[in-house]
């Protein structure tokens, strides 16, 4: 085991499949699509970025990836907070049921938004039927439809991460504060929020990450009229066949994701040190 | 859940209810006798459940993505634990540089991954759709082989294997008695964790899908774009009931919370 030869022989295959399922389509793409020169996908991206139709779907993109984290970190947080401190009976059952959305597929999961929102569902029946309104709201195919959709899809995600790091916080300093005459939001926003941060930061990018590049939600609840960066991608990578607005637009969603990650990693490492 | 903290407590009464009610929609309207999805569904009956279980693209997809997430995550694992022997085990200068190239996919959007290896490899290189959606499931399951089973390697001392050999034990002894018991829970959340994210993967297989080769929740993606019937409520029942049998297996081997816990952290 400890020899070079045979340390290489165990990395050769791993690192085939990485290079051809990964890593040289990954960098052919942003250089080289099929029959296109390189320059053409910086003039295309140059022009998308002061197209007022893209400027609107990367705009969309970011905000709706925003609220998401904003709704996934207030819900998620309190509910990774109760689970790591409850000694209900009942936690395990909770725990598993949080956790277990992350295992089923997004195309199930989303679709129940379908029988709620759509035109014939159950919001739009109850309104009806209770008089409150002559029809039944547009409810499918609304930005609230998408924000909806990836809250369910992400929240797990936020539920776990903060999890892991409120676990981490040792229960006998929020004793400590209660006994030396702490309230208990005090307690909280003193010893528990603080030392619980970077684990938050962490979920807050994961979940804005898997916002902006989400397929699924805004597939099926955003519509023709709601396109987002990768809905976009799809069109233009399948439907119109236009490899330079392809591989600009997937320039865009990696720089996105990338700088995201970047700024988060520097704040968690101040965070650490502060 | 806990009355001491109210403001707490009614979040997350919110937050359980956007992320479980849907699929409970989902359900109830499988059972429908109606012709539309509607809410509330229209009497009882589980003729849906016979119309999707012989509806031949759903049929043909379901078997397309076992075969896909089976073939990857076996290929995956193949590679990927000597990967993570290389690394915890080995002479290998660098390993933290190596891990994380063994991590990138994780973080290229997967969408960018799909769109890449549809260019590239069945554009340009005109490889059939199938093997270059295994392939490219396989790179994506990779992070997952190579940090779930590290995990385990890297809290145990190389010294037990050290004594072994030692005592006089040959490398391949060393490594069945003492390297892969370590390794063996490991290698099952791995596997789990791998199958499932392969099952359920949209954005590669929606970019390298052909006629031929399409998975299941492509397949259901187009359906209800074209038709509003019960149908897929039915078939994502299906889904769901086959996740819980597999959820129940994990939580009574390994542990939910710890085979989710391990790939962020």
């Amino acid at each position: 085991m400890r020899s070079r030869a045979t340390t290489a022989l165990l990395l050769l295959p791993g690192l085939a499949f990485l290079l051809i399922g990964f890593l040289v389509p990954a960098l052919a793409m942003l250089f080289a699509p099929p029959g296109t020169a390189t320059s053409e996908i910086f003039v295309r991206l140059g022009e998308m970025l002061v197209d007022p139709f893209f400027l609107a779907i990367i705009g969309r993109t970011l905000l709706l990836a925003l609220i998401v984290t904003l709704i996934c970190v207030l819900l998620g947080f309190p509910i990774a907070y109760l689970l790591a401190r409850t000694t209900s009976r009942w936690s395990g059952v909770l725990l598993a049921l949080a956790i277990f959305p992350l295992m089923l597929s997004n195309v199930v999961r989303t679709f129940g938004w379908l029988v709620i929102l759509g035109s014939n569902g159950a919001i739009g029946k109850l309104l009806t039927t209770l008089g409150l309104v002559d029809q039944a709201p547009q409810l499918l195919y609304t930005p609230l439809a998408i924000v909806l959709g990836m809250t369910q899809l992400f929240l797990p995600l936020a539920i776990i991460t903060c999890y892991s790091a409120v676990t981490q916080v040792n229960p006998g300093l929020d004793d400590a504060a209660r006994g030396l005459g702490a309230s208990r939001g005090r307690t909280f926003r003193d010893i528990v929020l603080p030392l619980s941060l970077p684990g938050i930061v962490v979920a807050a990018t994961l979940v804005f990450a898997g916002s902006v590049t989400a397929y699924t939600t805004p597939y099926l609840l955003g519509g023709s009229g709601n396109r987002m960066l990768a809905t976009q991608l799809f069109t233009y990578s399948s439907v119109t066949i236009d490899w330079p607005g392809a591989s600009a637009t997937a320039i865009i969603m990696t720089v996105l994701v990338f700088v995201v990650s970047g700024v988060s990693s520097l704040v968690g490492r101040k965070g650490a040190t502060a | 859940m806990n009355t001491r903290h109210p403001v707490a407590a009614t979040l997350a009464v919110a937050g359980y209810i956007v992320m479980i009610v849907p699929i409970l929609f989902v359900v109830a309207t499988a059972f429908t006798d109606g012709e539309t999805l509607s809410f509330p569904p229209r009497g009882f009956s589980v003729r849906w459940f016979g119309e999707a279980l012989s509806y031949q693209p759903f049929v043909g997809s379901l078997v397309t993505s076992l075969e896909i997430a089976l073939l990857a995550t076996v290929l995956a694992l193949a590679v990927g634990v000597p990967v993570t022997l290389a690394i915890h085990r080995g002479a290998l200068p660098g390993k933290g540089l190596v891990e994380n190239l063994f991590l990138s996919p994780l973080i290229v959007p997967e969408l960018v991954v799909g769109l890449a290896l549809f260019q590239q490899l069945i554009v340009t290189f005109r490889i059939d759709n199938w093997p270059v959606l295994l392939i490219g499931h396989t790179a994506l399951l990779l992070p997952y082989a190579v940090r779930v089973t590290g995990a385990a390697l890297a809290g145990s001392d190389a010294s037990l294997e050290e004594a072994a050999r030692g005592l006089g034990a040959s490398p391949m002894r060393a490594f069945w008695t003492i390297t892969m018991p370590l390794l063996r829970p490991g290698i099952f959340s791995a596997a789990l964790l791998s199958f499932i994210t392969s099952f359920n993967n949209v954005p590669l297989s929606l970019l390298l899908q052909s006629r031929k080769t399409q998975t299941l929740p492509v397949t259901m993606l187009d359906y209800v774009q074209q038709s509003y019937d019960p149908m897929v409520a039915a078939i994502s029942t299906i889904i769901l009931a086959a996740t819980i049998v597999i959820a129940v297996i994990a939580e009574r081997t390994v542990g939910f919370a710890k085979i989710f816990g391990g790939i962020n952290g």
